[in-house]
C-alpha cells in the first residue's frame, strides 16, 4: 500500500526548517505562533485571535518551501514512543505538526500506528514541558539561558575529570534504537565518562536474555501466520509486549485466514487482552507458568524435566485434562508459535525452556525467525544496571548524573529508594522534556526536543535505516541534547574536532552526506546500517527470595498498562482517557479482584480496599474482572505519578510502591509478579471511571461470531444470536441497492421528479457514492489505537480531567467526573463482551469464556433513526450516504441520541472548546494540534462520527482539481488508517472497483441492529473461533 | 331625534311582560340588561341567530388549509431527506392542519363575537345602569319624543322599580 | 389563615349540601348574595401575601439555577448519556397534563351541560392556563442552547431555512401555542362579563377604569349575551379536541421514536386518560383550599367534589388498565429488549420509582369507590397530592428507564438529578402559583354570571320573600 492509497498524498520532499521565524522565549507567544501560521484563515479558526495581535502579524515577504497556507505537508519519520521505532508520516499544516500517521511504505508497522504512537503530538504540545533551560538556584530550578546552562555543564565536567570522579558518573537513557546510544558512549567516553546505561522499565528482559542466548538476537521476528497453534506463555504480545505493532499486524494477519488461521492458547493468571483474543485460557497461578512449560518439555520429548503434566496442573492450579490436551495439540498441530513472556524472576529461564521447546517442535526458522528479527531491543540495560547505580548513588560514589526520557524515580521498585539516592549525587542533570519525578529532582534541566523535533536514525530490522527528522520548528526553547553534547565538545579543544556543526550533520556525514540525506528523508527510509552501541554490562542480580519468601494469601500481579506502559502515557490526555482494553478504566488505578474473591471479602466494585506487602501498602477502588484467578490480584502500572504534569498528577496509584527487589538472575529484569500481598476492605468508595455499561450481549448480536467449522461448512447464519425483532432479519446482501435507493426516501423511486443532489444524474454526482465501511471482528484485537486516532482527526475533546466537571456539585466534582456520568465524547468506541450467561459482576471463576470486542461508531444508517426527529434539519442524509451533523444549526434537543439505537451521539455538555472554561480540552499549545478541517464543537451541540468527512471531501477537490474520477482505495478514514489488526476498510460501496464492496458481500457480513431496519452504512464481519478440534466436533 | 326611556325591574317575569307589552305596542326599539342571560328575554324578543358560527366555519376551513399548505411548501422548498422518509409526508402533517383549523377557527370565532356583539365599545351608552350586572334587568326603550309617555306608563304598569327618561 | 375569610354574610349556617333537583345551591338566595361573596373573596390577605412570597421565592430560585446551567451548560444538569432527557422533560409532561382537566371542566362539561362544572370551571381554566404556560418554558429550558429555540418556529426567512415538519418536536411547537392562545381566550371571554360585574362594584377610580378596558365596555345586553353564547359555544366545541390532541401529540415524542417502552401505539389515549387524571389531582389540590378559606363551601358543594372524585376515580381506572394492557404486550409482542426494560422497569433498576407510580395511580385511588371518602374534602386533598406524585413519576418511570435500559447493552447506565434539576422543577411550582395567586385575589375564582344562571330569578310571585318595596 503506497502513500497514495493511505490517504495522505506524496510526502513532499524536504524539512520544514526556517518554516516558522518564531522562537518563543520561555512561553509561547501568540504573536510568534501567528508569524508561524503566517497569514492564513486558519490563524482566526484555530486559536480566539484578539484584535491587539492581529495588528502585529508579519506576513511572509518570501513563502519557505512547500508551504502552502491551508495544504497539509506530510513529513516522514521515526517513532520514538516505544523502542520498536516505527515510521512515522507527521501532516503538518502551515508549520504546525496535527498528526502522526503511520509510513506506509516503513518494514516495522506498514502504515499502521498504535495510540501511544498517535499520542505522540500531545507530548510534543503537551503544556507542562519544560519551556527552556532550567537551574537550581536556592533550592529551586529557575528558568536560565542556553549559554550559561551549558557553561555550567561543561565547568562541571571538568571539574568531575580533574577530580577524578568522572568514572564513577552515571548516565541512565530512555532506551532507544539508532546511532544516537552510541554517539552518546562515544561522547562520554570522550569526557572520560563511563558508557550510559540505556534502560527501558517496559522492557521484557528476561526474553532478550534467552533469545540472545539461543539465537544470538535480542527479538525475533514471530511468524504467527506460519503457526497452527500459537501458544502464549503469559506473553502480552498484544498489550504492549514487546514490540506492539508488528505483533499485531502479524497477528491480524494470521487470524484472516480464517479457517486456516491459528488457534491461540493463553497461559496467565490473569486474561490479558492477548488472552482476551486467545481462543482458550489456561490461568496457571502466578510464577508457575515455569514448571507448566518444563512439564510440556517433558510430555513432548520424554525427557525427564522434573516436573510431569499432573505436578505442573496441581502446581498452577490448572485441569491437568487442560495441560494433556494441550501436549497433544502440540504434539499434531506444527507448524506451532510458543511465545515466552511473562515478568516473573524465572522469566529468562522460562523463556528458554519455550526456546527449547521451540526447537524440538521444529519452530525455529518457521515461525521463529532469529535472522528477520528486529534490532529494538539491541543495547538494553538490565533493571538491576539501574539498581546497582542507585546503590552507587546511596553509598555516595556518584558525583555527576546525568538522566534524559526515562524515569527510574517513578519506574523503580520502592525498596530502591532510587529518588532518595538520586538526591545524595552532588550535581544530576537532566535531558528530559518533562517535568517527571527523576528530572524535577535535578540542578541542571537541558530540556531536549520531542522526538519530532530533532534528528536522529533507526535501524528497526537489519539493512533498513529509518531516518528521524524534525517536522516542525521547536515549541519551545528546548535544544536536542546531541547539540548539546556536540557544542559542550565543542568547548573543549581537545574534542572540538571530533564533531561537526551539529548532529544533523553527523548524521548525514555517517549516511552518505546532505544529497544521501534530501533524497532519503521523503519516505524516511534507505538502506544502512545504524552504528551499533556498546552491549550492556552485565550486573549481578538481586532477589529478596520473592513470590516464594514472601507472605500473603494473594499472588500481587503487577503488568504494564498497555495505554500508559511504565508511565511515560501518563501526561498525554489522550491515553489517560483511552479506556484501558481489557478493564475499560480511564483516569483511574484500580485493584482487579475476581467476583468470587470481592464476594468473600464482602467486597463491592469501586469499594476502596488497602493491599498490604512486605515493602508498602495502597489503596485504590476495586474493579471486578473475571479474566483473573481467584487468588490473584492485578494492579496496572503507569498511574500515581507525583510530578510529570497537570495530566498525570494526582490520579492513581503506582504499583510499584509495594513491589521487592525481585531481579531474575539470568536477565536482571526487575519481576513484576514477585510477591504476596494481603487485601482488605478500606473506607470509602467512589465511582469507576470506566465507560462499561453493561458487560455482556443479552443475546443482542451485536458482536458476533462462528466457528472456523461453521465457517467451513459455510453455516454463517445464527439465527440464536438475531435477537427477534418486529421487522425481517434476513441479511441485506451489499449496500448498493437497498441503502443508495432507500436512504433518498421517495426521491429514490425512478418516477420522481427533480431528485436535486439526490438524482444519481445531478452535476454533482454525489448521489453516485455510498460511502460505507467495513470492520473484521476476525482481525480486530480491540487495542484502540482506532480511538486515539478518531480523536487525534477530529478534535475530540478530552473530559476526564479533575477541573472538567461542574464548577461547583459537591457529589460529582473530582477526577473523571464526566465520565462516570457516561458523558465521553469517544466517537468510536471499543466495546468488550463476554459471553456469560450472569452479570459478569457475580459469578464463579470459570476460565473458559469468550470475549467479543467490537468498535461502535456511527454507523451511517440507511434509514437513520436520529434523522426525521431532529426539529432543526441539524442532521440530515447526504446524497453520498453519509447522516451528516450540522454543527451550526443543532440547537441540542438531543432527541437524536434518544432514538440513536447505537447509542453513538454524543453532546457537549459543557464548553470543553472555550479557552476562557475551566473544561477546556485544549490548554496551550495542546490546541496547536487541532486539525484546522474540522470544528472545534461548541456548548449545547451534538456531534459524532462524520466518516471523516473532511477527508473524502478533500480527496474529491484534489481529484477534481488533478481533473480526474477518485481513484478506488484513494483514502481512508483515521481509524481504518491507524488499525494495526487492518480491520477496518473505508470506501464506496457503489462502486465494485473499491475494496469495501467486496468486504461487504463476504460471507460473515451482518449489520448490527438490522432488524431495525436502519440499513447501516457499517457493516461487520463475524469474528471466527477456534475452538479444540474435540470440542469443535462435539459443537 | 330619538329619547328613550329606562325602566329597571326587580322581578324578571315583570320584566319580560313589559317588554311583551312594548312590542305589542310598537313603542321603539328595545334593549334588555341583565345579569345572567336568561331565555325569557330570547323568547320575549325573538332575535335572529347569531351569525358568529358563519366566521368560525370560514376560519377554520382556511386554518386547515394553510397548515397543509407551510408544511408542505416548506418541506419541498428545500428538499432534504430525513431517515428514509417522503421530502413531504401528508399524513403527519395533518397535525399542522388540525391545529392550525383549531387556532384560527377559533380566533376567528372571537372575532365574530366582537363584531356582532358591538365590543369592544369605548364608552357606556345612555340606559346603563350598575345595577344590571348585580340584581336588576333593564328595559331600555328607543323611541320618537311622543311616544316617550306610553313607555313610561307601561313600564310603571308592569312594576319597574324605577323609571328614567334619559336623551 | 382565618384572616383570609370576610365575614360570613349569613348569622345562619348554611346548609350547603342539600341540592335540591331545580336548585343546586340551595345556600344561595340572590343575585346579590353572589356578587357580594364572591368580591369578597378579593380582598387580599396577610396569609395571601405570604404564600406569593414563597411562590417568588421559589421562582427566583429557579431562575438562578437555569442562569447557571446557561452560563456553565447543560453538564451541570443530572443527565448521564444516553439518559438524554430527565426532570425537564418530565416536568414538561407534567405541566401539560396538568392543563388538561381545566379544559375538560369548562369545556367538554359544558358541551355535555354537567352542572356540577359551573362552580370549579374557573378555577380549573386558570389552572389550565397557567400550567401550560408554565411547561411551555421547560422544552426552552432543557436545549443545548436555548437562545436558538425559535429555530423550532416556521419563522420567514432569507436563506428559506424552514424547521423539520417531520419531527414531533415541531409538532409539539404548534399543538401547545394552540393550546395556550386557545385555552387563554376562553378563559378571558369567559372572564368579560364577570370584570363588568367588578367594574360595576369598583369605587377606586383607576382600578374601575382598568377594569372598563378588560370588559370591554360590556353592558350586559340581551345582544351581547346571544353572540357570547355562540362564540363560547364554538370555542367549547373547538377546545374539546383540541385537549385530546394535544397530550396525543405529546405523547408522539415518545411513540414516534424507537426506544424500548417509548415505542407504544397505546401512548396517545394512555397519556390523555392520565393528563386528565393528574389535572384532576390538581384541581382538587387547589380548590379544596380555596373552597375552604373562601369561605366557599355553599359554592364548590360536596355534590361537586363527589362528582369530580368519580371522574378521578375513573381516569385512574383507566390509566391503570393502560399500565397492564402496557406489560401484557410486552410480554406478549415478545420482543426481548421490550421485555428486558419492562422487567427492568419493574422489578430491576428502577423498582422503587414504578411502585410510586402504580401505588399512587392505581391503588390509591380505588380508595374512591367509597362514597364517604368522596365527600371528605380533607382525605381528597390528601388524596390529590399523593396523585401529582404519582402521575409525576410515571413521566419519569416512562422516560428514565426507558432511555437507560435501551439496545445497546454497553451503554445502559442510571440517572441522578442534580441540585439544578431540583431547583428549575421547584422554580416551575413557583412559576405557577405566583400567577395562580394573583389570579384568585383580582379576578373571581367561581364564576359570577354562571352561578347567577342557576340561581332561581325573583318573580313577582314572591313579593312575600321580602324583595324592594
Amino acid at each position: 500500500m503506497s502513500a497514495d492509497q493511505a490517504g495522505i498524498g506524496p510526502p513532499r520532499v524536504g524539512t520544514p526548517e526556517g518554516q516558522s521565524p518564531g522562537r518563543a522565549e520561555g512561553t509561547v507567544q501568540r504573536r510568534e505562533f501567528l508569524k508561524v501560521l503566517g497569514v492564513t484563515g486558519a490563524a482566526t479558526t484555530l486559536v480566539g485571535c484578539y484584535s491587539e495581535s492581529i495588528e502585529k502579524l508579519i506576513p511572509y515577504v518570501v513563502s519557505p518551501d512547500n508551504t502552502v497556507p491551508g495544504v497539509s505537508n506530510y513529513y516522514a519519520t521515526t517513532c520514538r514512543e516505544c523502542p520498536a521505532g516505527c515510521g512515522l508520516l507527521v501532516e503538518t499544516r502551515d508549520g504546525r505538526a496535527i498528526k502522526a500517521e503511520g509510513n506506509p511504505d516503513h518494514p516495522v508497522n506498514r502504515g499502521a500506528l498504535c495510540a501511544r504512537g498517535q499520542a505522540g503530538v500531545q507530548g510534543l504540545y503537551n503544556p507542562d514541558r519544560y519551556r527552556g533551560p532550567m537551574l537550581r538556584e536556592g533550592g529551586t530550578l529557575v528558568p536560565t539561558t542556553w549559554d550559561r546552562a551549558i557553561q555550567t555543564l561543561s565547568t562541571k565536567l571538568a571539574e568531575a575529570r580533574n577530580s577524578g570522579a568522572a568514572a564513577g558518573a552515571v548516565f541512565i537513557n530512555q532506551h532507544e534504537q539508532g546511532s544516537f546510544p552510541a554517539f552518546l558512549d562515544q561522547w562520554l567516553a570522550s569526557q572520560g565518562l563511563p558508557p550510559h546505561l540505556s534502560y527501558d522499565a517496559e522492557a521484557p528482559l528476561g526474553a532478550i536474555a534467552a533469545n540472545r542466548a539461543q539465537y544470538g538476537v535480542a527479538w525475533p521476528k514471530l511468524d504467527f501466520q506460519a503457526a497452527k497453534l500459537v501458544v502464549s506463555f503469559a506473553a502480552d504480545y498484544l498489550d504492549g509486549w514487546g514490540l506492539t505493532v508488528p505483533q499485531q499486524l502479524a497477528f491480524a494477519e494470521a487470524r484472516a485466514r480464517l479457517e486456516g488461521a491459528p488457534r491461540v492458547v493463553y497461559i496467565g493468571a490473569r486474561r490479558s487482552l492477548t488472552g482476551l483474543n486467545s481462543d482458550a485460557w489456561i490461568p496457571a497461578r502466578p510464577g508457575t507458568v515455569k514448571s507448566v512449560a518444563d512439564a510440556l518439555l517433558g510430555a513432548i520429548t520424554g525427557r525427564a524435566t522434573g516436573v510431569t503434566l499432573a505436578q505442573a496442573a496441581d502446581q498452577a492450579g490448572v485441569s491437568a485434562a487442560a495441560l494433556e490436551s494441550l501436549a497433544a495439540e502440540l504434539r499434531s498441530a506444527r507448524p506451532s508459535l510458543l511465545i515466552a513472556g511473562g515478568a516473573s524472576e524465572r522469566a529468562a529461564d522460562m523463556a528458554l525452556t519455550v526456546a527449547e521447546l521451540n526447537r524440538v517442535l521444529g519452530n525455529v526458522g518457521v515461525t521463529v525467525k532469529p535472522f528477520e528479527g528486529f534490532l529494538a531491543y539491541e543495547g538494553v540495560a538490565s533493571q538491576a544496571a539501574v539498581r546497582a547505580a542507585a546503590e552507587q548513588m546511596a553509598a555516595g560514589r556518584v558525583a555527576l548524573a546525568f538522566v534524559r526520557g526515562a524515569n527510574p524515580a517513578h519506574t523503580t521498585p520502592a525498596p530502591v529508594k532510587f529518588a532518595e539516592a538520586f538526591q545524595k549525587v552532588p550535581f544530576k542533570v537532566s535531558f528530559s522534556s518533562y517535568p517527571d519525578e527523576t528530572s524535577s529532582l535535578c540542578d541542571l534541566v537541558l530540556p531536549d526536543h520531542h522526538g519530532l523535533e530533532s534528528w536522529g536514525d533507526a535501524e528497526p530490522v537489519r539493512g533498513t535505516l529509518g531516518l528521524q527528522q524534525p517536522v516542525m520548528d521547536p515549541v519551545f526553547n528546548t535544544r536536542a541534547t546531541a547539540d548539546v553534547l556536540i557544542a559542550v565538545a565543542k568547548a573543549n579543544a581537545a574534542t572540538a574536532f571530533r564533531y561537526p556543526a551539529d548532529y544533523r550533520a553527523w548524521i548525514a556525514s555517517r549516511i552518505g552526506g546532505n544529497a544521501a540525506l534530501a533524497a532519503a528523508l521523503p519516505t524516511g527510509l534507505m538502506r544502512g546500517a545504524a552504528l551499533a552501541a556498546w552491549a550492556p554490562r552485565p550486573v549481578a542480580a538481586k532477589s529478596g527470595g520473592g513470590l516464594a519468601a514472601s507472605a500473603g494469601e494473594y499472588f500481587l500481579y503487577a503488568y504494564h498498562s498497555p495505554a500508559l506502559g511504565d508511565g511515560r502515557g501518563a501526561n498525554k490526555p489522550w491515553l489517560q482517557e483511552l479506556p484501558d482494553p481489557v478493564t475499560k478504566i480511564a483516569w483511574q488505578t484500580v485493584i482487579e479482584l475476581h467476583p468470587e474473591t470481592a464476594k468473600k471479602l464482602g467486597i463491592a466494585e469501586g469499594d476502596h480496599a488497602t493491599i498490604e506487602t512486605g515493602q508498602g501498602s495502597l489503596t485504590a477502588p476495586v474493579y471486578l474482572y473475571i479474566g483473573l484467578r481467584p487468588d490473584t490480584i492485578a494492579l496496572a502500572t503507569g498511574r500515581g505519578h507525583t510530578a510529570y504534569g497537570r495530566y498525570a498528577e494526582g490520579c492513581g496509584a503506582n504499583v510499584m510502591a509495594l513491589l521487592p527487589v525481585a531481579e531474575d538472575a539470568r536477565s536482571g529484569a526487575q519481576a513484576l509478579v514477585s510477591t504476596k500481598a494481603t487485601i482488605r476492605k478500606a473506607v470509602g468508595r467512589s465511582l469507576l471511571v470506566t465507560t462499561e455499561g453493561s458487560g455482556r450481549q443479552h443475546g443482542r448480536g451485536i458482536a458476533r461470531a462462528l466457528t472456523a467449522e461453521q465457517l467451513a461448512q459455510g453455516e454463517t447464519h445464527d439465527e440464536h444470536e438475531t435477537f427477534r425483532g418486529q421487522a425481517k432479519t434476513e441479511f441485506l446482501p451489499g449496500l448498493r441497492s437497498p441503502v443508495a435507493n432507500d436512504a433518498q426516501g421517495d426521491l429514490g423511486d425512478p418516477t420522481s421528479k427533480d431528485k436535486g443532489q439526490y438524482d444519481p444524474a445531478h452535476w454533482s454526482g454525489a448521489a453516485k457514492r455510498r460511502w460505507a465501511m467495513t470492520i473484521d471482528l476476525a482481525r480486530c484485537t480491540g487495542c484502540s489505537a482506532c480511538v486515539t486516532a478518531c480523536y487525534a482527526e477530529n478534535n475530540i475533546p478530552t473530559v476526564g480531567a479533575s477541573w472538567q466537571g461542574p464548577q461547583f456539585l459537591p457529589d460529582r466534582t473530582g477526577l473523571g467526573s464526566n465520565i462516570t456520568r457516561g458523558r465521553e465524547m469517544a466517537w468510536m468506541r471499543l466495546e468488550r463482551y463476554f459471553e456469560i450467561d450472569r452479570e459478569p459482576k457475580d459469578v464463579e471463576f470459570d476460565p473458559d469464556f469468550e470475549t467479543r470486542l467490537i468498535p461502535m461508531l456511527c454507523q451511517h444508517c440507511g434509514n437513520a433513526p436520529c434523522e426525521p426527529v431532529c426539529p432543526v434539519y441539524a442532521t440530515y442524509h447526504s446524497p453520498d450516504g453519509l447522516n451528516v451533523q450540522v454543527y451550526n444549526r443543532c440547537v441540542g434537543t438531543r432527541y437524536c441520541s434518544n432514538n440513536c439505537p447505537y447509542k453513538v451521539r454524543y453532546f457537549n455538555w459543557f464548553g470543553y472548546g472555550e479557552p476562557n472554561r475551566q473544561q477546556y480540552a485544549f490548554p496551550e499549545p495542546l490546541h496547536w494540534q487541532l486539525n484546522p478541517d474540522v470544528t472545534v464543537r461548541a456548548k449545547g451541540v451534538m456531534e459524532k462520527c462524520t466518516f471523516c468527512v473532511q477527508r473524502i471531501r478533500e480527496a474529491q477537490n484534489r481529484a477534481k482539481l488533478e481533473n480526474r474520477e477518485l481513484q478506488p482505495d484513494e483514502f481512508t478514514t483515521a481509524c481504518a488508517q491507524a488499525c494495526p489488526s487492518r480491520a477496518i476498510v473505508f470506501g464506496d460501496a457503489a462502486d465494485e472497483k473499491w475494496s469495501v464492496t467486496r468486504r461487504i458481500e463476504d460471507a460473515r457480513a451482518y449489520h448490527v441492529f438490522e432488524e431495525l431496519n436502519t440499513y447501516t452504512a457499517v457493516v461487520y464481519l463475524k469474528k471466527v473461533n477456534h475452538p479444540p478440534r474435540a470440542a469443535a466436533a462435539k459443537a | 331625534m330619538m329619547q328613550g326611556m329606562l325602566g329597571a325591574f326587580r322581578e324578571i317575569d315583570a320584566a319580560v311582560a313589559a317588554i311583551e307589552d312594548l312590542k305589542e305596542r310598537k313603542v321603539g326599539a328595545i334593549t334588555v340588561f341583565t345579569p345572567a342571560p336568561r331565555h325569557e328575554f330570547e323568547h320575549a324578543l325573538k332575535p335572529p341567530r347569531s351569525p358568529v358560527r358563519r366566521y368560525t366555519l370560514i376560519g377554520a376551513l382556511s386554518g386547515a388549509v394553510f397548515g397543509y399548505w407551510i408544511a408542505i411548501w416548506a418541506s419541498e422548498s428545500w428538499p432534504l431527506v430525513v431517515g428514509g422518509k417522503a421530502v413531504s409526508t401528508w399524513v403527519p402533517y395533518t397535525i399542522f392542519s388540525f391545529e392550525l383549523m383549531v387556532l384560527i377557527g377559533g380566533l376567528s370565532t372571537v372575532a365574530g363575537f366582537f363584531i356582532h356583539a358591538r365590543i369592544p365599545r369605548v364608552t357606556m351608552t345612555v340606559g346603563y345602569d350598575p345595577r344590571f350586572s348585580a340584581g336588576h334587568y333593564g328595559v331600555w326603550v328607543q323611541c320618537a319624543p311622543e311616544k316617550l309617555r306610553d313607555a313610561e306608563a307601561i313600564l310603571r304598569r308592569y312594576g319597574a322599580e324605577e323609571v328614567r327618561g334619559a336623551e | 389563615m382565618a384572616t383570609l375569610a370576610p365575614p360570613s354574610p349569613h348569622d345562619a349556617p348554611h346548609r350547603p349540601n342539600i341540592a335540591a333537583a331545580g336548585q343546586p345551591l340551595p345556600a344561595i338566595r340572590d343575585y346579590e348574595q353572589v356578587d357580594r361573596e364572591i368580591l369578597a373573596t378579593l380582598r387580599p390577605t396577610k396569609g395571601w401575601f405570604a404564600l406569593l412570597l414563597v411562590a417568588v421565592a421559589c421562582l427566583g430560585l429557579g431562575i438562578a439555577a437555569w442562569m447557571y446551567q446557561i452560563q456553565q451548560g447543560l453538564g451541570v444538569a443530572g443527565y448521564n448519556p444516553p439518559v438524554m432527557w430527565g426532570v425537564y422533560i418530565i416536568t414538561f409532561v407534567f405541566w401539560i397534563g396538568i392543563g388538561h382537566a381545566g379544559t375538560l371542566i369548562s369545556a367538554i362539561l359544558f358541551l355535555f351541560r354537567a352542572g356540577f362544572r359551573t362552580t370549579i370551571y374557573r378555577c380549573a381554566e386558570a389552572m389550565t392556563v397557567f400550567a401550560v404556560m408554565t411547561a411551555g418554558l421547560f422544552p426552552i429550558l432543557h436545549l443545548g442552547r436555548p437562545w436558538k429555540f425559535f429555530w423550532l418556529v416556521p419563522y420567514p426567512n432569507w436563506r428559506f431555512i424552514w424547521p423539520q415538519f417531520k419531527s414531533p418536536l415541531v409538532w409539539d411547537v404548534f399543538a401547545i401555542s394552540t393550546y395556550l392562545t386557545i385555552s387563554a381566550t376562553f378563559l378571558f371571554i369567559g372572564l368579560i362579563p364577570d370584570i363588568a360585574t367588578l367594574r360595576d362594584r369598583e369605587r377606586n377610580p383607576v382600578k374601575k377604569r382598568i377594569l372598563s378596558a378588560l370588559s370591554f365596555g360590556w353592558r350586559n345586553s340581551e345582544r351581547e349575551w346571544r353572540h357570547f353564547a355562540r362564540a363560547y359555544l364554538f370555542l367549547a366545541a373547538f377546545s374539546t379536541p383540541l385537549v385530546l390532541s394535544v397530550h396525543s401529540v405529546v405523547s408522539f415524542d415518545f411513540a414516534m421514536s424507537l426506544v424500548p417502552g417509548w415505542h407504544t401505539t397505546i401512548f396517545a389515549p394512555y397519556f390523555v386518560a392520565g393528563a386528565i387524571f393528574s389535572g384532576m389531582g390538581m384541581v382538587f389540590t387547589i380548590i379544596i383550599p380555596i373552597r375552604k378559606f373562601f369561605r366557599l363551601e355553599h359554592y364548590v358543594t360536596l355534590n361537586v367534589m363527589d362528582a369530580g372524585a368519580k371522574l378521578t376515580l375513573f381516569t385512574s381506572l383507566v390509566v391503570g388498565c393502560a399500565y397492564l394492557v402496557e406489560f401484557f404486550i410486552a410480554w406478549y409482542g415478545a420482543v426481548p429488549v421490550e421485555q428486558d426494560y419492562f422487567w427492568n422497569r419493574l422489578f430491576g433498576q428502577w423498582w422503587w420509582a414504578a411502585w410510586i407510580m402504580l401505588t399512587c395511580n392505581m391503588i390509591l385511588p380505588l380508595s374512591l369507590f367509597s362514597q364517604r371518602l368522596r365527600r371528605n374534602p380533607a382525605w381528597l386533598w390528601i388524596l390529590s397530592l399523593f396523585i401529582n406524585l404519582g402521575m409525576w413519576f410515571e413521566r419519569f418511570v416512562i422516560i428514565v428507564p426507558g432511555l437507560s435500559h435501551e439496545y445497546e447493552p454497553w451503554q445502559w447506565s442510571g440517572y441522578i438529578p442534580t441540585w439544578v434539576d431540583y431547583s428549575i422543577l421547584l422554580g416551575s411550582f413557583g412559576w405557577f402559583f405566583m400567577w395562580f395567586l394573583l389570579f384568585i385575589k383580582n379576578l373571581p375564582v367561581v364564576a359570577i354570571t354562571e352561578v347567577k344562571e342557576i340561581v332561581p330569578p325573583k318573580v313577582r310571585a314572591g313579593h312575600r320573600h321580602g324583595g324592594g318595596h
